[in-house]
């Protein structure tokens, strides 16, 4: 276990990056925890590998400013080097040195003559001790994406950046080494911040999730209060299914066809935005239960995906344990027994 | 895997050519200011032009107006724009040949295409009189009363063709290896046929390396004086050649260089246009696995007896002449080995210090137009082509100039040679380095420098080790050419410096063929061995 | 890393080698450069001038460093130098070259006893330059041509008996001065009537003036205009049987002597030395060395031309006029090129 000396908090404020006349980061604000694993999510484009290279170093920001622990290594005329600003990255394509073997890549950042001791202090830490002299080009996807973190995390940064690091992995090894790299990471100590496109990377690895959409960063928070708790319908539908149920709020209460919930601040029309699988359905339900149909379902073994329509005539999805078996036409309850988020009835959305 | 998708998989990336999404990234100090430095030396000759036209612009306006001009340059233009086609018509096939399919024996092939790169022209052009003219061996040998002319248009077409084909072929060599068969298949699989697929898919990938070798072979016609004067063809050279000499002014001569350089300039800006109008993608490092040969079949005989004649005419039939010569040239005992041991070394040194400081200086120019483009960058790259298509003796004469005036004490010294056919020969360098450079990831470079080293370091200790087989390549053709070349070296070099190139030209000018051969067989040896080393090594990804 | 070592290896013995002013001639023995040497642009090959260079070396024991090259480049060179030319000694094969040099000051002005060594026809009123050796215009006419159907003058090959028959080489420079000396004799009317008629009857273009002698060597044309010296050498070599003769053709300029000669740099420092190998090559050693080598016309008062050369000296039309004046071969050149020969 390898501690690493100094992990340092990671402050954003205010950036912007744009590109001709696109802006690609728009303002972007954040704080990530010292020693704290968080993702950037967002669909493509939305400018989270920008905000990432900008951190780095590689590229340099229009406006805003970037702080590692006490240091601020961006601000209005003020620019430190990549190479100075003890950020460690791992990248989407893993660049690694085709001309040097495994333990000259992990060495790279340790000097001219890297401490062997350290150097197999960290394969050691990645598993891969003994390939140390094989040259990368026969390794494994799998293989050298640890190389790659092993050598970003050689010389003890204050910071590791991974940019989209799994998406070149066959899928059956993706889950596998997530929760790997997650462990490394965490033992490491050290304060990471990784780019994705795919939630259920972000919600499974990262202790803080920042959901970026268009520039911007639309939400902060823990994977569940992300989930379970979206700032707006778009992080909502981008972070799994959703149903959208309409209802009327008044007097700190929202009444829908799934059920009546709280609701603070808002009145007049609403949604109501429930996840499938916080929908239950049964034969019976608790008072309040809307009567519904079964439209379609669909098996996956662990789970089914059953398609009802409302007395309303609207068609929600519910995603429950496999069983019981239901089939079209049967007459079933809908409740809602999980999280449920209220929003004004905004058209725009 | 595009390098550079994952890292730009924004899609408010604007046209995804990453070099647009550089702005103001600045270079390094340090090769910034080799790349100025570089570009102030390469620019000495137009620089020369200049100075020159501008102390009486009258006779230089005269000139360059004259409708004698006019013509010249047309007819300069079409033989460059044809032996351009024919090089690319025979270049293609024979790329493709070596490269895809099962053809039997395609190394060798390879090898044997490309080596009459080593004839320099005037060698050839003289080789070709001997063997096809009114005199010619091949007549007795044939039996027929008259061969067809051998001067004039047609005659410099195909000789010039003959030797610097090779110029296109190295570079389609070396796109065909880096492309993904992937994507042939996918085009097979939906019905295309060969033929189709190669058009379609294969072709519009091999632009930039055709338009690249393309503007070399053009460039090179438009600069050559040797054959053009033996093959009696009235070229821009020759109507410099006789303007300085009938009236050895300077200032009519440099007008006539500058509008050889302007027409440089139009042929470069033609050869950019295709090369961004067709670089649909950039290539990647290469395909996970190696293409599966085309099967020639029947095919194959064909193609044989295509690669056999064209190994018959431009390398079999000229190395014969000269072999034939140097046997007859031996047994009259008046060629002496031991002075050819000596010119040998002479051209060895000259060949080897051109190509070492050619291989650096384009390695620092392909550097910056690869990695950091901009408009300085891209004014650099295009002056360096300028000291390429000016003749020979322009070259000379810039220098004379300026070293009589600013550094006395290197003139007429072998480093000053040296610098002279470096900057002559520069842009074949800048090639292969270039497309060395293309494979290398941005991305390695840039986790070198979250690695902690700075931007000198990372191409110290990264960048230039990966390029290592084109800065090699190129070094090899700077090396071909430099130990080819002749006025420069007759005017550059330190007195009683004597190469195989100048030895054959001794020779030559009296009509002693005969004495030629041997230092002219001994210059084909010599640049062999690195034109053999680069058709097979060159094209491969280091 | 043993690329990288033999890189470094041939970088060092390069740098090495670049770095000395001057290469030891190769082949050769390394000269002792002796302060006293002399530095010559030749426009002649080493084998044309090879043995009067090593007579003047051993009689003075003094070095010869020598730049071969294109006499026009040479001279194209020396005008580049200007001041700051490292050549002592200019010998030119063709007139125009170092006439052109002559009239930009940059020759010294050689001594009397120099000059006088020639006829007053082949050195510069100006004093110069001065021939070193001449070399004549002929027709060299092949077996099937008997000496009898030649023409008395070179004018008189745009008749029909000649169609397609004559070979010459318009870019050569001994065929630019004779059209020039055509031109300063006859007038530019009579030079351009007789280009545009050469044109007409379809005289074949040839590179130079042996390809010229090679054609009619082996019958491809019947007769050319070039210098008699390439057939005296071809002679000498083959033997008596070799297929070309000679003819000189009394009129019309047909048998113009053409000169190489020789001149001192103002801007050097070694002219006394410079004039005596000026000196050397007009001495009887080195004129004899001279014709009987190329079977050129030796110039200096009083020495015997080669045997093989069977007309005298005094039979050959000196130029007339300046030919060596700079306009005049571009005139000359224009005309050319008016005309369609060029």
């Amino acid at each position: 276990m390898t501690v690493v000396a100094s992990a340092a908090p990671l402050r954003l404020s205010g950036l912007r990056k744009a590109y001709g006349e696109v802006p690609a980061v728009d303002g972007v604000e954040l704080e990530v925890e010292a020693g704290s694993i968080c993702a950037l999510l967002g669909p493509s484009g939305c400018g989270k590998t920008t905000t990432l290279r900008l951190i780095a170093g590689l590229e340099r920001p229009d406006a805003g400013e970037i702080e590692i622990g006490e240091r601020t290594v961006n601000a209005p005329g003020r620019f430190v080097a990549p190479e100075r600003r003890r950020i460690g990255m791992v990248f989407q394509d893993y660049a690694l040195f085709p001309h040097l073997d495994v333990a000259g890549n992990v060495g790279y950042g340790l000097g001219r003559r890297p401490d062997r001791d350290r150097v197999a202090e960290v394969l050691a830490l990645v598993g891969l001790e003994a390939d140390a002299r094989r040259p990368v080009h026969e390794l494994s996807g799998g293989q050298q994406q640890r190389v790659a973190l092993a050598r970003a995390l050689a010389p003890t940064p204050e910071v590791v950046l991974l940019d989209e690091p799994f998406s070149n992995l066959d899928a059956g090894l993706r889950d596998r080494l997530r929760q790997e790299i997650r462990e490394i990471l965490l033992n490491a100590g050290v304060t990471a911040l990784f780019v994705t496109h795919d939630q259920a990377e972000a919600l499974s690895i990262a202790e803080t999730v920042a959901v970026m959409r268009e520039g911007r960063v639309e939400q902060v928070g823990t994977p569940e209060e992300i989930y379970s708790r979206p700032a707006s319908r778009w992080v909502a539908s981008f972070l799994g299914e959703i149903e959208v149920v309409p209802g009327q709020a008044a007097e700190g209460r929202v009444e829908c066809e799934l059920g009546t919930f709280p609701a603070e601040q808002v009145e007049g029309p609403v949604d109501v935005l429930v996840r499938p699988e916080s929908i239950a359905i049964g034969l019976n339900g608790p008072d309040g239960a809307a009567e519904a149909e079964v439209v379609n379902r669909r098996f996956f073994g662990h789970d089914q995906l059953v398609e009802l329509r409302l007395r309303s005539g609207q068609v929600v999805r519910s995603r429950r344990l496999g069983f019981p078996a239901w089939h079209p036409g049967d007459h079933i309850r809908a409740w809602v027994d999980g999280p449920a988020d209220v929003m004004p009835r905004d058209p725009v959305g | 895997m595009e390098a550079g998708a994952g890292a730009f998989g924004d899609a408010a990336a604007p046209r995804g050519r990453r070099s647009s999404l550089l702005s103001r990234r600045r270079p390094p100090l340090v090769i910034l200011l080799a790349g100025v430095a570089i570009g102030a030396c390469v620019i000495l000759p137009a620089a020369y032009l200049v100075i020159v036209v501008a102390g009486d612009l009258g006779p230089a306006l005269d000139t360059a107006l004259d409708s004698r001009t006019a013509g010249v340059v047309g007819r300069t233009l079409g033989l460059a724009a044809a032996v351009t086609a024919t090089s690319i018509a025979i270049a293609l096939p024979i790329a493709w040949l070596t490269v895809r399919t099962d053809l039997p024996g395609r190394r060798l092939w390879a090898t044997l295409c490309t080596l009459p790169l080593v004839i320099p022209t005037y060698v050839g052009a003289y080789l070709f009189v001997a063997a096809l003219g009114p005199n010619g061996l091949l007549r007795d040998a044939l039996g027929v009363e008259r061969l067809p002319s051998i001067y004039g248009f047609s005659g410099a077409w195909i000789v010039l063709t003959l030797f610097t084909y090779p110029l296109v072929l190295l570079p389609l060599r070396s796109a065909l290896r880096r492309i993904d068969p992937q994507l042939e298949d996918a085009a097979r699989a939906m019905g295309r046929g060969p033929f189709q697929t190669f058009r379609s898919v294969v072709m519009p990938q091999l632009w930039p390396a055709l338009a690249a070798g393309g503007l070399l072979v053009a460039l090179f016609v438009m600069s050559d004086f040797g054959a053009v004067s033996i093959l009696r063809f009235d070229s821009f050279t020759q109507e410099i050649y006789i303007s300085y000499k009938s009236s050895f002014d300077r200032t009519a001569t440099a007008g006539l260089g500058i509008v050889l350089v302007v027409l440089m300039l139009a042929l470069l800006w033609i050869g950019s246009r295709i090369r961004s109008a067709r670089a649909t993608h950039r290539l990647g490092p290469g395909p996970a696995r190696p293409p599966r040969p085309y099967a020639l079949g029947a095919w194959r005989w064909p193609a044989l007896a295509s690669c056999s004649a064209l190994v018959l005419i431009a390398l079999v039939l000229p190395v014969g002449v000269l072999v034939y010569w140097a046997s007859q040239g031996i047994s009259a005992g008046s060629t002496s080995l031991s002075l050819a041991a000596g010119l040998a070394a002479n051209s060895l040194m000259t060949g080897i210090g051109a190509a070492i400081a050619g291989g650096l200086a384009a390695l620092v120019i392909a550097v910056l137009v690869g990695r950091y483009p901009g408009p300085l960058t891209r004014t650099i790259e295009r002056a360096g082509h300028a000291g390429y298509a000016l003749p020979g003796i322009v070259v000379a004469l810039a220098l004379v100039f300026f070293a009589t005036r600013a550094v006395p004490i290197l003139y007429q010294t072998l480093a000053m040679l040296i610098f002279a056919l470096s900057v002559h020969y520069l842009p074949l360098a800048i090639g292969p380095i270039g497309a060395a450079l293309a494979q290398v990831s941005p991305r390695v470079e840039e986790a070198a420098r979250g690695l902690g080293r700075g931007p000198t370091e990372v191409f110290r200790t990264v960048t230039a080790p990966l390029l290592r087989g084109g800065i090699l390549a190129g070094a090899a053709l700077v090396f071909v050419h430099a130990i080819k070349e002749l006025p420069a070296t007759l005017i550059l070099a330190p007195i009683g410096f004597r190469t195989l190139a100048t030895e054959i030209w001794n020779q030559t000018s009296y009509g002693f063929y005969e004495a030629s051969a041997i230092p002219a067989l001994i210059l084909l040896l010599i640049a062999a061995p690195p034109l053999y080393l680069l058709s097979e090594r060159g094209t491969v990804a280091s | 890393m043993r690329v990288a070592l033999s890189v470094a290896l041939a970088a060092t013995a390069t740098a090495l080698g670049a770095c000395s002013a001057t290469s030891p001639d190769s082949g050769g023995g390394p000269p002792e450069p002796s302060e006293q040497g002399i530095t010559l642009y030749s426009g002649r090959i080493p084998s044309a001038i090879g043995g009067a260079i090593d007579m003047y070396e051993a009689k003075a024991d003094r070095d010869v460093q020598v730049r071969f090259g294109d006499t026009g480049d040479l001279a194209a060179t020396l005008v580049e130098e200007g001041d700051n030319s490292p050549a002592d000694v200019f010998f030119a094969q063709e007139p125009g070259a170092i006439g052109a040099v002559a009239a930009r000051g940059l020759l010294a002005k050689l001594p009397r006893d120099v000059l006088d060594r020639v006829p007053p026809q082949y050195r510069d009123p100006e004093g110069g330059w001065v021939g070193i050796t001449g070399r004549a215009r002929c027709i060299a006419y092949g077996p099937d041509v008997s000496r009898s159907e030649l023409p008395p003058s070179p004018l008189d090959l745009t008749g029909a008996r000649w169609k397609g028959r004559v070979g010459w080489s318009p870019a050569s420079d001994s065929l630019q001065q004779y059209v020039t000396a055509l031109r300063l004799r006859y007038g530019d009317d009579v030079a351009s009537d007789w280009l545009e008629g050469m044109v007409a009857n379809d005289a074949v273009d040839y590179p130079d003036n042996v390809a010229i002698r090679d054609a009619i060597a082996n019958g491809e044309i019947e007769v050319g205009l070039i210098n008699h010296y390439y057939v005296a050498q071809a002679i000498a070599a083959e033997g008596p049987d070799y297929p070309v003769s000679v003819y000189f053709p009394p009129a019309g300029l047909g048998s113009l002597l053409l000169l190489a000669s020789a001149g001192v740099l103002q801007s050097s420092d070694r002219k006394e030395e410079a004039f005596d190998f000026l000196r050397s090559l007009l001495s009887p050693e080195s004129q004899r060395y001279f014709t009987s080598s190329s079977k050129e016309y030796p110039l200096a008062e009083g020495v015997k031309p080669d045997p093989t050369l069977t007309v005298p000296l005094s039979g050959i039309p000196a130029p007339r006029g300046n030919l060596n004046d700079i306009t005049q071969i571009q005139a000359t050149i224009e005309l050319m090129q008016d005309a369609g020969a060029l």
